[in-house]
């Protein structure tokens, strides 16, 4: 379905192929949204100027179709926001019961935290070295929070959950979230630095060494569900096994490469403070410093909805054929892996720039080939 | 092969169970810590429990101090000053006046004091805008509800003693001298009687000059006498001497 068809259906929130009552419901939510705002809107104007040509316009199926899109994408990313910031809040609030301190203070349990943060950081001033290369200071900066939230919002959170249902799955996910690291070389480059280029070089040879290792263990899952599109692969999770039974060092191996794709300790190496400054960081201040934080955190998100959609069976709930509140059981899901990363970070030391490549080389990369094999021996052996 | 290995490195990584190890010890934590929670203490909002005699800025019971000035000789930052105030109801009196920018809260003018009119006191939030707000002058060193536990005594186990076998008698500094008077050099003046704090200086008629007026001698009495050296200081003539022991 592309944006065209969006626009130019009378009836697009009718069921037509899904087993629900609405095909999308966030673009449900934003047409009836709409359909309210509008018609007000166009019952006020129609009230100065009675008999005008605006208010059919306003309630028109172009414009209530065009509205209904963009609502939607605003109540998906707000939904993704949510649940990032409670993810962060979670992040904070374990490790500092982890250390025996109190972790956030503002707001109900700690939970406004964040806000409060991302408003300091949203006063301070933009402050852009000197001789750094304004070009790719800022435009590397931005494609890697840019593409934080796409892949972000490239993830369905159910069947009638999502943006747009696309046939490439998992592996546009994955392609665009190769893209930042090499973003961080460039920013590290940029901003002519040397703390922030050696965290740069960092970031790059982290890149390459546990890339690989995450692919084929996402090309393990994808073999045996034989899609790449992510509905078909929790489908065919809930119709057999979740992907965990049969895989369990590929979620192992998995869990390990996407903190590593993420930078969250103990692989932060790009941004080791207590090495480099702030790592490739170092010379961006501000607004842009908070967001590359949050973009971390999309990025984590990220890592743990791959995780519970290749292995731990997306929105499904075990032993169950029916699915009861999808979006909810996957978030619940993710707050589960995530939790799960940030217990490894209140438990682990940084690993040590000679040791990243042995780990992901001489033993990642192994264990996801046994775990390939393990698949084709499954697949050739008929189990699944 | 595998078994070798692991019985030559008894300490092998393996077998302490490797990474789970730490997993189990930070969970016993967090899960210890949310039941419990943190030690922390959320300090301007929640404040420490503080001892009887925890030792804040100095304070003082205006009314029991008698102005000797042992406490600004003392001092080993020097900080302490006597003033001279003029007090509704006490009249002309001295009375000190602590800078506590240089004060290091050692608590050795309470412990000195002879009337424990100085006393610690358990305040410590002393921050200031100006170094001018951090001179207190005797009014707003003042502290009310002194309790026993701030009046610190100072009591010394002499040498003289334990070597006798005496364990039970602490004695305070200021029984240990006494000004002596050097009697030639006295002019009657009556100038240590006036100034002496307690009133232990009497002056008594021990003879006459050539021309038939009295001559007359301070004596002291060593009960009242606090050992803070005024009439030495004020005796024109240097009659007065005394082993400082301070």
């Amino acid at each position: 379905m592309s944006v065209s068809d969006w626009v130019s259906i009378s009836d697009s929130t009718a069921n037509k192929v899904s087993p629900y009552e609405v095909y999308n419901l966030p673009y449900a939510i934003g047409h009836g949204l709409w359909e309210i705002i509008g018609g007000v809107i166009a019952w006020l104007i129609n009230i100065i100027a009675p008999g005008n040509r605006l208010s059919p316009f306003l309630i028109g199926d172009f414009v209530t179709n065009m509205m209904g899109l963009f609502i939607m994408v605003v109540v998906f990313f707000a939904v993704i926001f949510i649940v990032n910031l409670t993810m962060i809040w979670i992040e904070r609030k374990t490790l500092g019961r982890i250390m025996d301190r109190r972790a956030t203070r503002i707001g109900p349990l700690g939970y406004l935290q964040n806000l409060a943060d991302g408003l300091k950081t949203f006063l301070k001033e933009h402050i852009m070295p000197e001789k750094a290369d304004k070009k790719g200071y800022m435009w590397a900066v931005s494609i890697v929070i840019g593409s934080a939230v796409l892949i972000a919002g490239m993830i369905p959170l159910s069947p009638r959950w999502f943006l747009a249902d696309y046939g490439t799955g998992l592996l546009l996910i994955f392609g665009i979230f190769a893209v930042s690291p090499f973003m961080i070389l460039v920013a590290g480059w940029a901003q002519n630095n040397k703390y922030s280029l050696i965290g740069g070089m960092r970031a790059a040879a982290q890149m390459i060494s546990y890339e690989i290792p995450m692919l084929l263990v996402f090309a393990s899952v994808v073999l045996m569900a034989g899609s790449l599109n992510i509905n078909e692969i929790v489908q065919f999770q809930m119709d057999n096994t979740w992907f965990i039974v049969p895989q369990i060092i590929g979620f192992v191996v998995f869990m390990v490469a996407a903190t590593a794709e993420a930078e969250r300790i103990p692989f932060d190496l790009p941004e080791a403070e207590a090495e480099l400054v702030e790592g490739w960081q170092t010379e961006y201040g501000g607004m842009k410093w908070g967001l590359i934080m949050l973009s971390d955190y999309f990025r984590g998100y990220v890592a743990c909805a791959l995780g519970a959609i290749m292995f731990l069976g997306g929105w499904a709930i075990p032993f169950m054929d029916t699915l009861v509140l999808p979006e909810i059981v996957f978030l619940l899901k993710v707050v589960l892996l995530f939790f799960i990363m940030v217990w490894a970070r209140g438990t682990f030391a940084r690993i040590r720039t000679d040791q990243i490549l042995n780990i992901g080389w001489k033993v990642l990369l192994p264990l996801a080939v046994i775990n390939l094999f393990i698949v084709v021996l499954l697949k050739i052996g008929g189990v699944y | 092969m595998a078994l070798k290995y692991l019985d030559k490195y008894p300490k092998n990584v393996a077998l302490r169970g490797w990474i789970l190890k730490p997993f189990f010890t930070t969970f016993k934590n967090l899960v210890k810590t949310t039941i419990r929670r943190p030690v922390t203490i959320l300090y301007p909002y929640e404040k420490e429990w503080i001892p009887d005699n925890y030792r804040g800025r100095p304070g003082l019971v205006f009314e029991k101090c008698i102005g000797c000035g042992i406490c600004a000789r003392i001092c080993p930052t020097t900080c302490i000053e006597l003033v001279d105030i003029e007090d509704e109801k006490m009249g002309a009196v001295k009375r000190p006046q602590v800078n506590l920018g240089r004060c290091m809260m050692c608590g050795y003018c309470a412990e000195y004091c002879p009337v424990d009119a100085m006393t610690v006191t358990p305040d410590y939030e002393l921050a200031a805008f100006t170094r001018e707000e951090l001179i207190y002058d005797p009014y707003r060193l003042k502290w009310e509800n002194t309790t026993k536990g701030m009046e610190v005594k100072m009591e010394e186990h002499l040498i003289s003693n334990l070597e006798k076998g005496i364990l039970d008698q602490p004695s305070a500094f200021y029984e240990l001298d006494r000004p002596k008077l050097i009697g030639e050099k006295c002019i009657s003046c009556n100038r240590c009687a006036k100034t002496c704090p307690v009133d232990a200086i009497e002056m008594v008629v021990v003879g006459e000059n050539e021309k038939g007026k009295p001559i007359k001698h301070p004596k002291i009495d060593e009960s009242k006498c606090v050992f803070c050296e005024q009439c030495i200081i004020i005796c024109p003539k240097d009659a007065l001497e005394i082993n400082e022991v301070l």
